[in-house]
C-alpha cells in the first residue's frame, strides 16, 4: 500500500563508511561488558576512521578501549573506562599516562545531564548542588562552568550539552526502519540516540513491521531518530547482549593479556584480519557462541 | 561452615542497613549487593536497593553475578533507565550509597581517577562514575577488596567522591547528607570520630591491630582494646550460602 519506505538496512561496513566522518564526535552505547556495539566498533578500526571526540555511556569497556588501542581516538569525554571485576582498561590507561589522548574528565552526572541537555536542545544545564565538591569540574573547564542562578542569585555549576555527530547504539530487536526494542537494560542508550545527529542502530534480530505494530509500546527508539540499521547477530561479542547471550569472559581476559603482550596480534586476528562481522564470528567459533547463548 | 572474608564484610554492611531505607551501589559491587539481600532476608524486609547501572531495583540475585550491569540482575521488582536512577540520586531518596576507590583517605574522600597529578598521572584509573553523588546521599559506606598503604592514604590525589573533605571546612560547605558512616575492608571496619577522621572500630578474626596499622597509610590511634568484628550467625551463613551458592561474591576476597 502506497510507495515503499526508505531502506535503512545496510552492512556495518556501509553504515560506518557513510555516517562516520573523520574527526567527528562519536557516541558509543552499552554499559560495562554489556550491549557494546562491537560489530560497528571493529568496522571503524578496519576503515581506520579517526575519531575527534569519543563520548561514552557512564561506563565504557572494550568499546572505548579497542578504539583507543587502535590509535584512532584524539580525545575522550568519559566517566569510566574499565573492565569492572576483570581490571583496568589497559589501552585507555596507557594512552592517558603517555599523553596520547586528551581527556575531558567526566562523571555519571556529566554524561547523563549532558545528554539530557543535548537531547532537549537546552543551551546548558545547571546541576544539583553538591556535585561541585568533586574535582571533575576543576579539571574540565571546557564542559563545566559556574554561573549565577537567575532565581536565587546563588552560584551554580553547569554543563555543556553533549551532542554527538553520530552514535552507535545496540538494541536487541528492530524493524528495517529502525524502530528499536531493548530486551533488557536501556542504560543511557535512548538518551544518546536522542542527543545525536545521526544514529546507527546495531541489532541482534530484524523483526517484521507486523511484529512492531503488535509491540509498539515496547519501542524505545523510534525510527525517525535512526539513519542506519545493521543486522549483526552476536554483534556485541565479546560483551553481552541482554537476554540473548552473556559476555565472553575468557575472550575479555585474552584481550586484556593481549594489550600487554602484543595488541597488534589481537587486532590482526580479530579485527583487521576478518573482513566482516560474519568472518569475525567464524574466528570466534560457533561452539563458543553457542555456550554464551546458553550462559545468558 | 567457616565464614569467608566476604561473608564477614557482607554481614558488617548488612547490619548497617535499616528497614525502610533505600541503598544504591555501582560497579564491582557483588558484596554490597549480597549484603543488602541478606538484610532484606533478616531484619530489613523493606530495604530497597538499586543495582547501579543495570537499573534493577531489588534484584533477587538468582544467581549472584559479578557485573553490576548483568542481564541476570533484571529478575527484580523494576528496571529503570539510568537517567531515572540519576534522578533518584539527585533527590533525597538515597539513604545509603556504597562507594569504593583506587584511593580512600582518612576523611573518607574517594578517588577513582588517578594516582599522582591528574595532568601527569603515575596511574590512570577508570574514572569517577557516580562518586560525585556521595555529596547528596544520606550517608555512605566505603568498601574495599584490599587493604594496603596504596589504597588507604593520607590525602587522595583526586577527589572523585567527597567525604568529609579536609575535615575543618566541611560544615561551611553546607553538606546535604551526613557523609561517610562506615568503612569495611578485608581486615577491619572503621567508623568516623569527632574530628571526622577514620577510627578503627573492629578487626576481623585472626587480624591484629598492628596489621591494620602497618597496612594503613595514615596514622591511626586505636584504643587499648579493639573488639572483633561481629561474626555471621549460623542463620546468616546459611542465607549467604543460599544467596551465593557458587561463591561468586563469597570467594571474591582472598
Amino acid at each position: 500500500m502506497g510507495p515503499e519506505r526508505a531502506k535503512k538496512l545496510m552492512s556495518a561496513g556501509d553504515a560506518v563508511e557513510r555516517f562516520v566522518r573523520p574527526g567527528c564526535m562519536l557516541g558509543i552505547g552499552g554499559m560495562h561488558m554489556h550491549n557494546n556495539p562491537m560489530a560497528l566498533i571493529r568496522e571503524v578500526v578496519r576503515q581506520a576512521k579517526r575519531i575527534g571526540t569519543l563520548v561514552t555511556s557512564p561506563s565504557a569497556n572494550i568499546n572505548a578501549d579497542l578504539l583507543i588501542g587502535a590509535g584512532l581516538v584524539d580525545e575522550i569525554y568519559c566517566s569510566y573506562v574499565g573492565f569492572e571485576h576483570l581490571g583496568l582498561a589497559p589501552n585507555f590507561r596507557a594512552a592517558v599516562e603517555q599523553k596520547k589522548i586528551r581527556v575531558r574528565e567526566g562523571d555519571e552526572a556529566a554524561v547523563v545531564y549532558g545528554l539530557r541537555a543535548g537531547m532537549s536542545s537546552l543551551p546548558f544545564i545547571p546541576l544539583p548542588r553538591g556535585l561541585e565538591l568533586a574535582q571533575t569540574s576543576k579539571v574540565n573547564t571546557l564542559d563545566f562552568k559556574t554561573t549565577t542562578d537567575p532565581f536565587t542569585g546563588d552560584s551554580v555549576l553547569c554543563l555543556r550539552p553533549i551532542k554527538p555527530d553520530v552514535s552507535f547504539i545496540h538494541c536487541q530487536k528492530a524493524d528495517a526502519h529502525g524502530n528499536g526494542i531493548f530486551e533488557g537494560s536501556k542504560f543511557t542508550d535512548v538518551d544518546m540516540a536522542k542527543a545525536s545527529d545521526k544514529v546507527i542502530l546495531q541489532v541482534e534480530e530484524i523483526v517484521s513491521d507486523d511484529y512492531i505494530e503488535k509491540n509498539a509500546s515496547k519501542v524505545a527508539i523510534p525510527a525517525m531518530l535512526v539513519d542506519a540499521v545493521v543486522h549483526a547477530p552476536f554483534g556485541c561479542h565479546p560483551t553481552s547482549s541482554h537476554s540473548y547471550y552473556t559476555y565472553d569472559e575468557p575472550h575479555l581476559l585474552e584481550y586484556l593479556k593481549a594489550c600487554k603482550e602484543g595488541f597488534d596480534a589481537y587486532l590482526q586476528k580479530y579485527v583487521r584480519g576478518p573482513r566482516s562481522h560474519e568472518e569475525y564470528l567464524k574466528v570466534v567459533g560457533e561452539h563458543t557462541l553457542a555456550n554464551l547463548k546458553e550462559g545468558r | 561452615m567457616q565464614p569467608t572474608v566476604a561473608d564477614i564484610m557482607a554481614v558488617a554492611m548488612s547490619h548497617h542497613m535499616k528497614n525502610g531505607e533505600v541503598a544504591i551501589m555501582g560497579a564491582y559491587s557483588a558484596i554490597p549487593m549480597m549484603a543488602c539481600r541478606l538484610a532484606q532476608l533478616t531484619h530489613a524486609p523493606d530495604l530497597t536497593f538499586i543495582a547501579g547501572g543495570s537499573g534493577a531495583v531489588n534484584p533477587k540475585l538468582r544467581p549472584m553475578v559479578q557485573s553490576s550491569c548483568d542481564w541476570k540482575l533484571l529478575t527484580a521488582e523494576s528496571v529503570l533507565p539510568l537517567s531515572d536512577v540519576i534522578d533518584l540520586e539527585a533527590r533525597p531518596e538515597i539513604d545509603v550509597f556504597f562507594a569504593g576507590g583506587l584511593q580512600v583517605d582518612k576523611f573518607g574522600n574517594c578517588n577513582l581517577v588517578c594516582v599522582g597529578d591528574w595532568a601527569n598521572p603515575k596511574l590512570r584509573g577508570p574514572g569517577s562514575v557516580g562518586l560525585p553523588f556521595l555529596s547528596r546521599a544520606g550517608r555512605f559506606v566505603i568498601y574495599t577488596n584490599a587493604h594496603n598503604k596504596r589504597l588507604f592514604v593520607e590525602k587522595v590525589d583526586f577527589l572523585s567522591g567527597p567525604g568529609f573533605l579536609d575535615g575543618i571546612s566541611y560544615e561551611k560547605r553546607k553538606p546535604i547528607g551526613s557523609g561517610p558512616s562506615l568503612v569495611v575492608t578485608p581486615l577491619c571496619t572503621f567508623g568516623f570520630g569527632r574530628d571526622r577522621t577514620m577510627e578503627l572500630r573492629t578487626v576481623h578474626p585472626e587480624v591484629t591491630v598492628q596489621q591494620v596499622i602497618e597496612n594503613t597509610g595514615f596514622q591511626l590511634k586505636p584504643p587499648a582494646t579493639v573488639p572483633e568484628t561481629t561474626l555471621p550467625t549460623g542463620e546468616e551463613l546459611e542465607l549467604l550460602a543460599k544467596i551465593d551458592p557458587k561463591g561468586v561474591a563469597r570467594n571474591s576476597v582472598r
